[in-house]
């Protein structure tokens, strides 16, 4: 047994196979010579030999994988690579913080039933802001100052003229939501003159005010993944009454920094806009402001996807080569 | 707007600290943007007595002056000389702290020592109110020894109120006072000393005619006269208002018709009888293309929507919005009119949208003044004249009247106030709506009528009396509910699916997504070599863009697509750069029919640093093509590629990219040309339409074979000229009989060495497979020999 554990070399366990178990082996010849022993011993010396042979032979067996193993693995270390070169081909892309906020609001409310609707960005007067309540020399245009064409259309100042065209298109009930790019004549550091919206319409029979604040409270939660505080102020559109804003306890400090840079030290950060939809606009939408009322809410999405990705500067994110581009691609290619 | 808690408390008594109010009012739809405590870090600043005053022994320029402070006495030298002994200023002792925070001390005056200071009114933080080189000398009436934070408002709380379009109501102190007593029902409203009724019954000791209106637009237009007025400076006190409101103290009679309109609401304007053209006031509709010159010296081209002042016939004020210049108050003007006057919300919006012009008048006229506010305004201002100016003011006033707006009662059920508010309480409902000033006047059951009060033209539907009574008790008690059953089954819709599949498969191939702008400079297409028969050279203009290189809507990604290579190469960037971006473009088909496609776009560039571990070599056209095909293919298509051209893209290296037939796009490397210009090269881009990939092709399930496949492999001589998908189609074409070729493949192309000049070999794989049996050797041979031979028959060599 001890000259097993000695033995490295195939060659030399398989000598040390012939030698005991092979035709001519020693164990082989005792087990031939049993017979010659008296009966009532043959028994018992027979059963020992065999477990003996057994034994060698299981030994041997193990043995022979061991030293092919350590073989193999001789073989294989040889062969040996860096694995921390670097991957061949590209490195992925990375994402456009606005585009995956839109696309991940999307999907959430799509959870809450609500399907997605679109409608032009170049828009008509008609639909921008007549239907909305805002007929041109209403004092709430001062706070859309809008881009015209020199044929009297202009690029929708926000995604409200979406709802007037769900309701003509689909009717009550309706739940929809509308991403997309709104534009409006501004351009300093907390504007840009083009920037992101999404629309949020619930159209039904006796909608409460509770439903929207569910809805929004339920949005925020699962869009920055925890649970925010929030609050509700009243507030004014001319498309909704009654009109509230929503803020949410702030992401970043939770008010516990007074210089908190994203919040200025209030704990709160306003994210979006809503209110019952008044009944001019659902009449607009050619439904019975009778028999169906319901809510509209507006979400700044590239604020949202400033607050959730610590993006400082709104204009960055336009201007097609930001540092999120850079860092996305970062790597070796 | 600016409000002054001092001010407020002539309005009304209030329980509440301005911060408690601020945030009443920010959650009750009037956002509280800032709070200015305007004494700053004042500290020990107090009023003094000059007893005596004497000029510097050896320094002439200075003033030595001996202060009175009640509990002492202290030397105190100067620069100012607009004292004398007796006078009361205010002395900033040793130790006291000015507004913005300097600590006083003492300080030699060539051997005179100072005790601190005597203040202007710019050290005390008060711009506009006094000339800022002399010392602020104060009323009689100042004590020595007054804290000056409790004199003259200068230790105001200042709030600064985002007020909403629908409430012009509360632009006024007033308004705000009427506002808080809604939202604290305990508190009182009460009356400044000034407005008070006055007795006004003699008639005018000038002669004037008719005021007539012929343009409905002007509600009331009334005149109130002030005789013997002394033009001169306002009291201190309502200089520092004025200048804590946000406004600059003129003189005693604009400063009437400015602190009026700031405490009321009502616009006023007070001008010089003697300089208007006429002793008589027509308010009229402009005519079209008539010409005013307004104050600021522009001349201003009307329309039949906007109103004028005329006397004379002749244009004095454009109505509402703003005055002519000729008719002011000037240092020598003794009677003065002062006009009061109501002007139609609408006209006035129209006009000062129009013409820009956002005055104090235009943008409260434009948000709805009371309209029974005229009468109570203007006794107020000749009130004022009175005690500001010394002026005789008991002429009844003219007046001349339209149609005047009358609120219409609003029904309140509380079947709608419990579905939107989930709350039903009538009776206090009702409570909340009094005390905003709306009159309970009809019903006691769950059906009541309200009538608004004339300064709040915004009630008008139940909806926003339900505001109301949600705004004053607040929306966050109200529970969290989630909508019920659903109107149908919700989808993200065929777009914005396409768009979120556009966007992983690309970010998964090494691409990052980037969004630009949807306008461009205006000669894009011309830097893109676009020409002007070109659909996309047919741009969609902006008339009114913030900048030249903000104008011209997009018709094509590329432009976005270059300014991310251009940025990433301007921030010094060596790597690979590969960006994609989908969005619209703003086309005019040959209908003029405008559209808005959606399009993906999408950029390759090696980098200036090529040398990598990772790829053994550069990227080009044919990484791009295997981008193109995997959106594609996906979508259930096979794309087709066809030699193109573009007017940007490289005249050999293009490509359209074709789907069931149709073109959708283009596969390029960028014209050498641009390449320079970006100073880049090898530059690869690709643009497709992709409205035809909303729906994936459904394409028939094929079931794996059971039977191997048998391979032959072809080699042939091609013209160089002949394209890959030619000689393909003529393999393809060359299978006859029962057997299928299941696929072809190439799988080299090889030129130089061995080939004739002007061609090139093309080497293809062939398997033959059938679905029903395994291919004898001998079948697949014939079969492989006469695509062999037929394609010998199309003049193509085999090697
Ligand atoms: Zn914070």
């Amino acid at each position: 047994m001890e000259s097993l554990n000695a033995i490295t070399a195939l060659q030399e366990l398989d000598e040390l196979r012939v030698k005991y178990t092979g035709k001519k082996g020693e164990l082989t010849l005792l087990l031939r010579s049993l017979g010659k022993l008296p009966k009532e011993l043959r028994k018992d010396a027979g059963q020992e030999l065999n477990t003996l042979r057994d034994e060698i032979e299981s030994k041997l067996e193990q043995t022979g994988r061991k030293i092919r193993d350590d073989e193999n693995e001789r073989q294989e270390k040889a062969q040996r690579i860096d694995v921390t070169l670097p991957a061949k081909g590209r490195t992925a892309g990375a994402f456009h913080p606005v585009m995956q906020t839109m696309h991940d609001i999307a999907n959430i409310m799509q959870g809450l039933g609500y399907s997605v609707a679109s409608g032009p960005e170049k828009e008509e007067e008609f639909y921008n802001f007549e239907c909305l309540n805002m007929p041109s020399w209403h004092p709430a245009r001062d706070m859309q100052d809008t881009f015209y064409f020199p044929d009297g259309t202009l690029l929708r100042t926000h995604t409200s003229p979406v709802q007037i065209r769900a309701m003509l298109q689909y009717g009550a009930p309706l739940r929809i939501v509308c991403p997309g790019k709104v534009y409006r004549r501004d351009n300093d550091p907390t504007h840009s003159p083009m920037f992101n919206q999404m629309e949020g319409l619930l159209v039904d029979k006796d909608v409460p005010f509770s439903v929207m604040k569910g809805t929004m409270t339920e949005m925020m939660n699962a869009f920055f993944g925890r649970s925010l505080k929030s609050r509700f102020r009243a507030s004014y559109f001319p498309f909704t009454e009654p009109s509230m804003e929503l803020d949410i306890e702030c992401v970043e400090c939770s008010g516990h920094d007074e210089h908190c840079r994203v919040c200025h030290g209030t704990g709160w950060l306003e994210v979006a806009g809503m209110g019952m939809v008044h009944p001019n606009v659902i009449r607009a939408g050619k439904i019975d402001p009778d028999k169906y009322n319901g809510f509209a809410f507006g979400i700044g999405l590239d604020r949202m996807a400033m607050l959730k990705y610590g993006i400082s500067d709104l204009r960055l994110l336009f201007d097609g080569s930001v540092s999120y581009l850079l860092s996305g691609l970062g790597g070796e290619n | 707007m600016l409000v002054s808690w001092e001010l407020l408390k002539d309005f009304i008594d209030l329980d509440v600290s301005p911060e408690e109010a601020a945030e009443r009012l920010t959650f009750s739809g009037s956002e509280v943007e800032g709070i200015t405590y305007t004494a700053g870090k004042m500290k020990g600043i107090v009023a003094a007595r000059i007893d005596s005053l004497e000029i510097h022994p050896t320094e002439r320029k200075y003033y030595i002056a001996q202060l009175d402070t009640g509990t002492g006495r202290h030397i105190c030298i100067t620069s100012a000389t607009n004292m004398k002994a007796g006078d009361m200023v205010f002395y900033a002792g040793e130790g006291s702290t000015l507004p913005d925070g300097t600590v006083m001390g003492t300080r030699d005056f060539h051997g005179v020592e100072s005790y601190g200071m005597m203040l202007s009114a710019e050290e005390l933080g008060l711009h506009d109110v006094d000339d800022p080189s002399g010392l602020l000398i104060l009323p009689k009436d100042a004590q020595p020894g007054d804290d000056a934070k409790n004199l003259y408002h200068i230790g105001d709380v200042i709030l600064d109120v985002s007020i909403t379009p629908n409430r012009g109501d509360l632009l006024s102190l007033i308004g705000m006072a009427r506002e808080l007593k809604g939202l604290y029902p305990k508190s009182l409203l009460k009356s400044p000393e000034w407005l008070r009724p006055l007795k006004q019954d003699k008639a005018w000791s000038e002669d004037f005619g008719t005021i007539s209106l012929p343009d409905k637009g002007c509600y009331c237009y009334r005149l109130g006269l002030a005789t013997g007025a002394k033009i001169g400076q306002s009291p201190l006190t309502a200089k520092i208002d004025l200048a804590h409101l946000g406004m600059r103290p003129i003189t005693n009679a604009v400063d009437v018709t400015n602190y009026v309109m700031l405490m009321l609401g009502q616009p006023l304007h007070a001008f010089d009888l003697n300089t208007l053209p006429a002793r008589e006031i027509t308010v009229r509709a402009a005519h079209d293309g008539e010409t005013m010159m307004t104050l600021d010296g522009k001349d201003r081209v009307l329309t039949e929507r906007d109103m004028l002042i005329t006397s004379g016939g002749e244009a004095v004020a454009l109505a509402g919005v703003m005055g002519g210049e000729q008719t002011g108050i000037n240092d020598d003007t003794s009677t003065i009119v002062i006009e009061s006057a109501c002007f139609s919300p609408v006209r006035v919006g129209h006009t000062s949208r129009r013409l820009g012009i956002n005055s104090e008048a235009a943008f409260r006229f434009s948000r709805t003044v009371d309209p029974n506010l005229s009468s109570s305004a203007l006794m107020a201002a000749t009130t004022l004249m009175r005690d500001w100016c010394g002026a005789t003011v008991d002429y009844k006033p003219l007046s001349a009247e339209n149609e005047i707006y009358t609120p219409k009662p609003v029904k309140l059920t509380r079947r709608k106030l419990c579905t939107i508010l989930s709350w039903d309480n009538m009776t206090e409902a009702t409570e909340i709506l009094e005390g905003f000033g709306i009159k309970h006047v009809e019903g006691e059951g769950d059906e009541r009528t309200f009538l608004p009060p004339t300064c709040r033209p915004d009630i008008a539907i139940e909806e926003d009396l339900i505001e109301e009574v949600g705004r004053f008790r607040g929306y966050n008690d109200t529970p969290d509910k989630l909508p019920g059953e659903l109107p149908r089954r919700a989808d993200i819709g065929a777009s914005m699916r396409l768009a979120g599949f556009i966007r992983q498969a690309m970010m998964a191939r090494g691409y990052t997504e980037i969004v630009t702008y949807s306008f461009l400079p205006e000669d894009f297409p011309e830097k893109l070599r676009i020409p002007g028969d070109d659909i996309r050279s047919k741009t969609l203009t902006i008339a009114n863009p913030i900048s030249r290189d903000q104008m011209a809507m997009r018709t094509t990604l590329l432009p976005g697509l270059l300014s991310g290579l251009k940025a990433a190469l301007a921030s010094g960037r060596r790597e690979p750069v590969r960006a994609f971006e989908q969005g619209k473009v703003f086309l005019k088909d040959d209908e003029h029919e405008h559209l808005e496609p959606e399009h993906v776009g999408a950029l390759l560039y090696n980098g200036k640093d090529t040398r990598s571990a990772s790829n053994d070599r550069a990227e080009g056209f044919y990484d791009l093509k295997a981008d193109v095909c995997a959106l594609i293919q996906a979508r259930g298509y096979s794309p087709e590629f066809r030699e193109g051209r573009q007017p940007f893209t490289h005249a050999g290296q293009t490509a359209d990219i074709l789907v069931e037939g149709k073109n959708i796009g283009w596969i390029a490397r960028l014209k050498p040309a641009i390449e320079q210009e970006l100073d880049a090269e090898g530059v690869y881009a690709f643009e497709i339409d992709i409205s035809g990939l909303y729906d994936v092709k459904r394409n028939e399930f094929v079931p794996a074979s059971q039977f191997p496949a048998s391979y032959r492999d072809i080699s042939l001589l091609v013209p160089a000229d002949r394209s890959n998908d030619d000689v393909m189609k003529d393999i393809r074409a060359s299978v006859a009989g029962s057997l299928a070729l299941e696929s072809l493949r190439l799988f080299d192309v090889y030129e130089g060495k061995g080939i004739p000049e002007g061609f090139r070999s093309l080497a293809y794989t062939l398997s033959y497979r059938s679905h029903e049996r395994t291919l004898k050797d001998e079948e697949v041979e014939a079969v492989h020999n006469s695509v062999r031979e037929s394609l010998k028959e199309k003049g193509y060599v085999i090697r």
